[in-house]
């Protein structure tokens, strides 16, 4: 099953790091070595702002909007070390658009209602990854100063105070990404390592590592949560330089039991759940994968070095390709995919973004 | 200035550096003079007599770039302009080893007065290229250095400054993989990591204080 171009979007002139897809409104976010982030509406097309002319004085690498309707707002992280928190306030737009007499409030947007809200300082050099928890009251940032940090915000999204440091990984934490339900948190490094941090029922500012996952040969580059699983049952699906996409699955009943199986786990993990490997998918790839992506539907989609788009669905619990797209970019490599309406976009180094349809 | 971490390293001549035999070194030197029999070859060229169906055949493939590709020998003169005048990968004109050794021999060493070439941290053996075997399709530079001593700090700036060489003057349809060749390394692994993962390495073109190391080390490139 191939994959059918839907439309390219000609975000950048440089290599496009990442895509961000707003989980409500259809918005996304473009980043690239322009140092700039650009943002799109997904249904006419358009380009509604270039963020950060002259904001960030080094490549742009990872986005994320908040999850929120009323006041769309976007965080961006950049190879500067900080990260900026862009917002739109709708309700300048529904008075100018009333009087302009159009019903479609976005394309007539132009780029001065996305102002700048705050800058968030603290990491001591790249920061990797961007990403909002699901009630959008936390932001996690990462970098290659081998440290995760959650930062706490309110609706105004003017104030981060920086709630927890997380510094279990050796190397770069390349990714950071939320469960889309829960507060759990996993980061990916270049240590080779993935690992999972839930919010201690007790101390909402503290952060326990739940599980390490250490199957990877090769940087993790990036992970997804599943969107809808079973009651009790967490999924993770993770990207790395070996060429290889894992599912991971955290056991019904929270806490791990004496099963002698079980090797030995480091002293941080001081609250361990019972994670498993539970599959390696069909091989796709031939060079790292960097990006990876669960959909509400349940499938996965990866991308990487190689240029390659590869979708998995589970069918009887056993994963197979159910399409694959060669030189989604040409030549160019692809850094970022991620699903949108049961679509794909990708990012490449070309500086586009692709929107994918599957046909059967 | 500290004491060269290795002070007395066995220097090449440079007329013991490998490249072309002299028939091809003439022809590609009569490229540059821009004579006749370029016109001639280049003629010959739009006559699609010389394109890929000869691409398992080595030695005429090399003939052919050497007659055939003009730009070529324009990119050795101008420093860090692309092999070839497109970077779309559009085309699919194999190259050869001898042209990346061309490409990365000149550079200089971070602390020697002496070439990469001369010190034989880069070696035409240590070259192996993967050319797309059709249009549009992905091809790798694959290149093996040999650090001068075993504990060389100054390794990963190398491949650091081989790869933003290649990364400046290759089509894009090639990856390369910069390694450093078996046992050459104490921290082998560590260095091959780093030179191979492509955020590390986008960031530290970044880098300002680094950049102007590596512009002085490609000055060399002519």
């Amino acid at each position: 099953m191939p994959l059918t171009l839907e439309y390219t979007f000609e975000a950048h002139k440089t290599a496009c790091w990442a895509v961000a897809v707003h989980p409500q409104l259809q918005l996304i976010a473009t980043v690239s070595g322009d140092k700039t982030c650009k943002i799109f509406d997904l249904e006419s097309k358009q380009l509604l702002a270039t963020l950060g002319d002259g904001t960030h004085s080094k490549t742009t690498r990872c986005a994320s909007f908040k999850p929120s309707v009323d006041f769309p707002t976007v965080a961006v992280g950049s190879f500067d070390g900080t990260v900026s928190i862009w917002g739109r306030d709708l309700t300048v737009d529904e008075e100018e658009d009333e009087e302009a007499g159009s019903h479609d409030a976005s394309s007539t947007t132009g780029e001065s209602d996305w102002e700048l809200l705050a800058v968030i300082e603290g990491h001591e050099n790249e920061v990797k990854s961007v990403d909002w928890s699901h009630d959008g009251r936390y932001l996690a940032t990462c970098s290659r100063d081998k440290s995760a940090w959650i930062w706490e915000t309110d609706d105004t999204n003017e104030e981060f105070e920086c709630i927890n440091v997380i510094q279990e990984h050796d190397q770069d934490v390349k990714h950071v990404t939320w469960h889309p339900r829960e507060n759990l948190l996993a980061t990916c490094s270049y240590d080779e390592t993935c690992r999972v941090f839930r919010q201690d029922p007790y101390d909402e500012d503290d952060w326990m590592c739940v599980a390490k996952l250490d199957d990877a040969e090769g940087t993790v580059w990036s992970s997804a949560f599943e969107k809808f699983s079973e009651e009790g049952i967490v999924r993770l699906v993770t990207c790395s330089d070996d060429t290889k996409v894992r599912v991971y699955r955290k056991q019904k009943g929270a806490k791990k039991s004496n099963n002698g199986d079980i090797p030995p786990v480091p002293s941080s993990l001081k609250d361990e759940e019972e994670w498993v490997l539970e599959a390696v998918l069909p091989q796709v790839h031939d060079r790292p994968i960097y990006s990876v992506d669960w959909s509400d539907d349940g499938m996965i989609v990866s991308g990487g070095c190689d240029g390659r788009i590869g979708v998995y669905r589970e069918v009887d619990g056993k994963w197979q390709v159910v399409a694959t797209q060669e030189r989604a970019h040409g030549v160019y490599e692809i850094n970022c995919v991620k699903w949108w309406d049961g679509k794909v976009l990708s990012a490449g180094d070309d500086g586009k973004v692709k929107l994918w349809q599957l046909t059967e | 200035m500290t004491e060269p971490l290795n002070a007395n390293p066995t220097v090449l001549d440079v007329s013991e550096l490998p490249r072309r035999d002299d028939i091809s070194r003439d022809f590609s030197k009569r490229n540059l003079e821009k004579s006749e029999e370029q016109l001639i070859y280049s003629k010959l060229r739009t006559l699609s007599l010389l394109s890929t169906d000869y691409e398992d055949d080595d030695e005429m493939t090399t003939d052919i770039e050497e007659l055939s590709l003009p730009e070529l020998s324009d990119a050795s003169d101008s420093g860090d302009r692309p092999i070839e005048a497109d970077s779309d990968g559009s085309r699919t004109e194999p190259i050869d080893a001898q042209e990346i050794y061309d490409l990365i021999a000149p550079i200089s060493d971070p602390e020697h007065p002496l070439t990469l070439g001369q010190l034989a941290v880069v070696n035409l053996g240590d070259i192996k290229i993967t050319n797309p075997t059709e249009k549009g399709q992905i091809g790798e530079v694959l290149i093996r250095i040999t650090p001068t001593i075993t504990h060389c700090s100054l390794a990963t700036l190398i491949g650091l400054g081989i790869r933003v060489r290649l990364e400046r003057c290759l089509p894009k349809r090639f990856r390369i993989v910069i390694l450093l060749r078996k046992g050459t390394h104490q921290s082998e692994n560590q260095v091959n990591k780093q030179l191979n993962d492509k955020e590390r390495v986008s960031a530290a073109c970044e880098n300002p204080q680094l950049l102007r190391v590596i512009s002085h080390m490609l000055s060399t490139c002519q």
